[in-house]
């Protein structure tokens, strides 16, 4: 068998030492999976009901019926009592609302008046509770009537397939993760072995400046897919998320994305000088976009003046394609703008890499 | 024919106390090595030793002069020679996380075609009990053998040595003689700097001494004592290197 050339042979030596770097295996990889499990279960936890209470006076079938139609509500979660008990739930905050149903709340006749006892500091819960207590006791006046309501709601579930937060985040997570690790290993390496004399050890061999890079990039490429992939598994696993487009595309951008910042990572290793300062000037390119490229929560709910920049972010781009793929379900031709973001990207970004880095820096010194 | 031949090297740096202005690392530096010799390069620190063998390696760049190895031409063709040589440096600096037996096959795998057994290379430097060590655990005498180790991994016409004795006791400096003195045996020619006279006089059978990039002197140990020892010359060899040495870098005290 024909010995693999020296930029592979130099890659698999690299991805090696990847391999053995577990406290690099564990932020690359424990990091994401902590983040899925932790937001995913705060996030896509049921609601709870809201307390509220009711002090039935009425023994109707009336003030029966409301009653019903308040238990059924998923929303709520219905104690009935004396007003003396309610009352001090509510001062005690754990009760929101006390709806007390009076003797006389069948009779047809005459307007009744329920009382509601209301803790105001909990405004922003009881314009949701209210109402929905109004469209109850619409619902039991129609009833006492005998009157057919003339508009009524009829709700259709268009959406096929319940979208949750985990939904949404894991090709968010996916992004920022291959951001991190592509930034981290190409401009992290490239000064790490720098300063510490490791490329000038490199460069006593006939191995051209060139094919260090390209060594570099091939084991990183590789070392983000096996990371990539395993966060998937973990989340299709064991966290029931669905991928609903092809991974072939998925996997696609997944590659334009680990080379997009590949190349990222060259300017922020050719701009910093020491370990430092690229953790600082990493940090400078990471962390804007972690929060404004909609990893964690959609672009759009961002104030809007915000927005236009944040659009622009190569992060913006690759979670926006990771996204419309994988939770969306949208084939490569559905989402041509934002590959064409993610290619406009990687071409600036090559462009800058290749003309800040200096070749001859990397040798001496 | 010289495996080596060098004429008039120039390397200039800036200056780093004048902005604008440079000064010469390596100054009109030429110098011709014989195949199967071993060549020292003698200097105080900063006298461009280093320097001067980093332009021979295709390390850093030739600003003037010319400087051919093995019939290459350095400037023009810098991987040609490095494919041919073997360097070590006086730093030793390896990738984290790999043992010993997996950086000579890193390193080995750079070259067309590969040539040495990586387990045979630390046998040769006593080092075959250390294959799966890291290098951050070696002593200071291992870790150079190691890195001559890593310098013949493509089985070097010339190898290069940047102050190999350096810091090392007694026994691990005559243990790093006795394998340079092997490999020479074996048809390796080899160049070395150092500061340490002893090895530059039973060592090397031709020296060089450098102060502020020149070359001041250069000839057979014996021969240079003759004529430079501050001793009569009606005694012939009273003196050592060290007074050679000094007689001509001067006594001063050097950064």
């Amino acid at each position: 068998m024909k010995a693999p050339g020296p930029v592979l042979h130099l890659a698999v030596a690299l991805l090696r030492m990847f391999i053995k770097d577990r406290q690099a295996i564990f932020i690359g990889l424990l990091f994401p999976i902590i983040f899925l499990s932790a937001l995913g279960f705060l996030r896509d936890r049921p609601p709870e009901g809201v307390e509220i209470g009711i002090v039935n006076h009425a023994n109707s079938e009336a003030a029966a019926s409301l009653q019903k139609i308040l238990e059924d509500n998923a929303l709520f979660e219905v104690s009935v009592d004396s007003e003396q008990v309610l009352r001090s739930r509510l001062e005690e905050g754990e009760a929101t609302l006390v709806l007390i149903i009076p003797e006389s709340f069948d009779d047809v006749a005459s307007a009744t008046e329920l009382r509601v006892l209301v803790d105001a500091a909990q405004a922003r819960l009881l314009d949701l509770i209210l109402p929905t207590l109004r469209q109850a006791l619409l619902e039991v006046e129609h009833t006492l009537r005998g009157s057919e309501p003339l508009f009524s709601l009829h709700i259709e579930d268009v959406q096929a397939r319940t979208q949750r937060y985990l939904d949404f985040l894991l090709p968010g997570i996916l992004a920022f993760t291959l951001m991190q690790i592509s930034i981290a290993g190409s401009g992290f390496n490239l000064v790490e072995y720098r300063r510490k004399g490791v490329l000038k050890r490199l460069f006593v061999t006939p191995i051209r400046p060139a094919e260090f890079i390209a060594s570099l990039c091939i084991a990183r490429l590789v070392w983000c897919l096996l990371q990539l992939t395993m966060l998937l598994l973990f989340a299709t696993w064991a966290l029931d998320v669905q991928i609903l487009g092809s991974y072939a595309a998925l996997y696609l951008v997944i590659v334009l994305g680990t080379v997009l910042f590949l190349c990222l990572g060259f300017c922020v290793g050719s701009v910093a000088k020491t370990e430092a300062a690229v953790g600082a000037v990493g940090n400078l390119v990471i962390f804007p976009q972690m929060f404004l490229s909609g990893v964690f929560y959609p672009i759009e709910a961002m104030p809007d003046a915000i927005q236009p920049f944040a659009n622009l972010l190569p992060l913006s781009y690759v979670s926006t394609s990771l996204r419309e793929i994988a939770s969306n379900g949208l084939a490569l031709t559905d989402i041509l703008p934002s590959l064409l973001g993610v290619l406009v990207w990687i071409a600036v970004s090559f462009g800058l890499a290749t003309w800040l880095f200096d070749w001859k820096k990397v040798v001496t010194t | 024919m010289p495996i080596i031949a060098a004429s008039h090297l120039v390397k200039r740096y800036p200056r780093p106390d004048k902005p604008g202005t440079t000064f010469a690392a390596v100054d009109d530096v030429s110098l011709q090595i014989e195949a199967g010799e071993i060549y020292g390069i003698l200097g105080p620190n900063g006298a461009g030793k280093t320097t001067t063998l980093e332009m021979l390696e295709g390390l850093c760049d030739i600003d003037e002069g010319h400087a051919e190895v093995a019939g290459i031409d350095v400037s023009r063709d810098p991987y040609g020679v490095k494919a041919l040589i073997g360097v070590q440096l006086q730093a030793n600096e390896y990738f984290d996380h790999l043992s010993l037996i997996d950086l000579l096959r890193l390193f080995a795998g750079l070259y067309r075609p590969r040539r040495t057994d990586p387990a045979q290379l630390l046998a040769l430097v006593n080092l075959q009990d250390k294959a799966k060590a890291h290098p951050a655990s070696l002593s200071g005498g291992q870790l150079q053998r190691f890195s001559i180790a890593c310098a013949l991994v493509n089985e070097p016409k010339v190898l290069f040595l940047d102050e190999p004795t350096t810091g090392l006791d007694p026994q691990a400096k005559r243990k790093l003689w006795e394998l340079v003195r092997r490999l020479n045996g074996e048809g390796t020619t080899i160049v070395l700097t150092t500061h340490n006279m002893e090895e530059a006089e039973t060592l090397c059978q031709r020296i060089a001494i450098m102060a502020h990039g020149r070359i001041v002197a250069e000839d057979t140990p014996q021969q240079l004592i003759l004529n430079h020892a501050a001793e009569p010359p009606s005694a012939p060899l009273h003196g050592n290197i060290e007074d050679v040495f000094l007689a001509l870098t001067g006594h001063g005290l050097r950064d």
